[in-house]
């Protein structure tokens, strides 16, 4: 799982430097993570399953074994939270 | 299943169970009621009421307990439109009707429920207590109206998916709300 806060002050991480593991050549800068990076392990995962089930919140209730508008509560949070980073 | 699991389930079965299943489930529950109410003579005269009365028929234990369900979700529907959008009506009226079941006590409990001598009660309150019954039947009542009341909550709860002090207060005024308009119902009916 990526990091995305500071471990020392829990301010939001940024990418200071990435690699090209075939000629080592390093891009310096200082790059936003991107939005879905930011999102827990089990939201991340969420995500996934959904876009996987085609989006259907029917599907996911019944891969999840859980009531439909339980599931359809956690997508509303999840886009609550993307909404929060965006800003 | 773990004991913290099923207590858990037994207070908000709408994570797991909600829409026609829980409406198939609840309609059950409610048609028992009816059936146990009538002949243990009991009556669910408004959405948290239940009285036992002398006699009861099929037709007024089934209309009483239309009127009550109908005033609930309905109520509820409309409270949950003011205060969240993207809920599905379906949702909110299954997980009400199973919301309801925890009142099948009532029904049961009318079986056991001995004549209480309320004559002398103005004169000595506390004579009402010297009934074993009458206390079991209190404790029992007191019990089954907090899980009906939660039940009633968490089905609000998940079906609108709204959270905080907006949540409560739509929910104690639809509550209070339905419970005026089916008494109304009830009595302009009766």
């Amino acid at each position: 799982m990526l990091p995305t806060y500071c471990p020392s002050c829990h301010a939001q991480l940024k990418v200071k430097c990435l690699q090209c593991e075939n000629c080592l050549t390093e891009v310096s800068g200082s790059y936003d993570l991107p939005v879905l990076a930011l999102l827990s392990a089990e939201d991340q995962q969420f995500i996934l399953r959904f876009v996987i089930n085609s989006g259907s919140l029917k599907e996911m209730a019944s891969e999840l074994k859980l009531s439909y508008p339980t599931v359809r509560n956690m997508l509303n949070e999840i886009i609550n939270k993307i909404k929060t980073y965006e800003k | 299943m773990k004991s913290k699991d099923f207590y858990r389930l037994m207070i908000n079965p709408f994570t797991r169970i909600a829409g026609w299943q829980a409406f198939g489930v609840g309609l059950v529950f409610v048609i028992l009621m009816g059936v146990i109410g009538t002949y243990s003579k009991v009556s669910f005269n408004g959405v948290i009421d239940a009285h036992f009365v002398p006699t009861m028929t099929f037709a007024h234990s089934f209309s009483l307990l239309a009127i009550d369900l109908s005033c609930l979700v309905v109520v509820m529907w409309i409270a949950g439109l003011i205060i969240s959008k993207g809920f599905r009506f379906v949702d909110i009226l299954g997980t009400m009707t199973l919301a309801k079941s925890p009142l099948i006590v009532f029904a049961i409990a009318g079986y056991f429920n001995k004549a209480t001598d309320l004559a002398s009660a103005p004169a000595n309150p506390l004579a009402i207590f010297h009934s074993v019954s009458f206390i079991v039947l209190l404790i029992l009542s007191l019990f089954t109206i907090i899980w009906n009341i939660t039940l009633m909550y968490n089905a609000f709860k998940v079906s609108c998916g709204v959270k905080g002090s907006k949540l409560v207060i739509a929910f104690i005024i639809a509550l209070v709300v339905s419970e005026i308009i089916s008494q109304l119902v009830i009595y302009q009916i009766a």
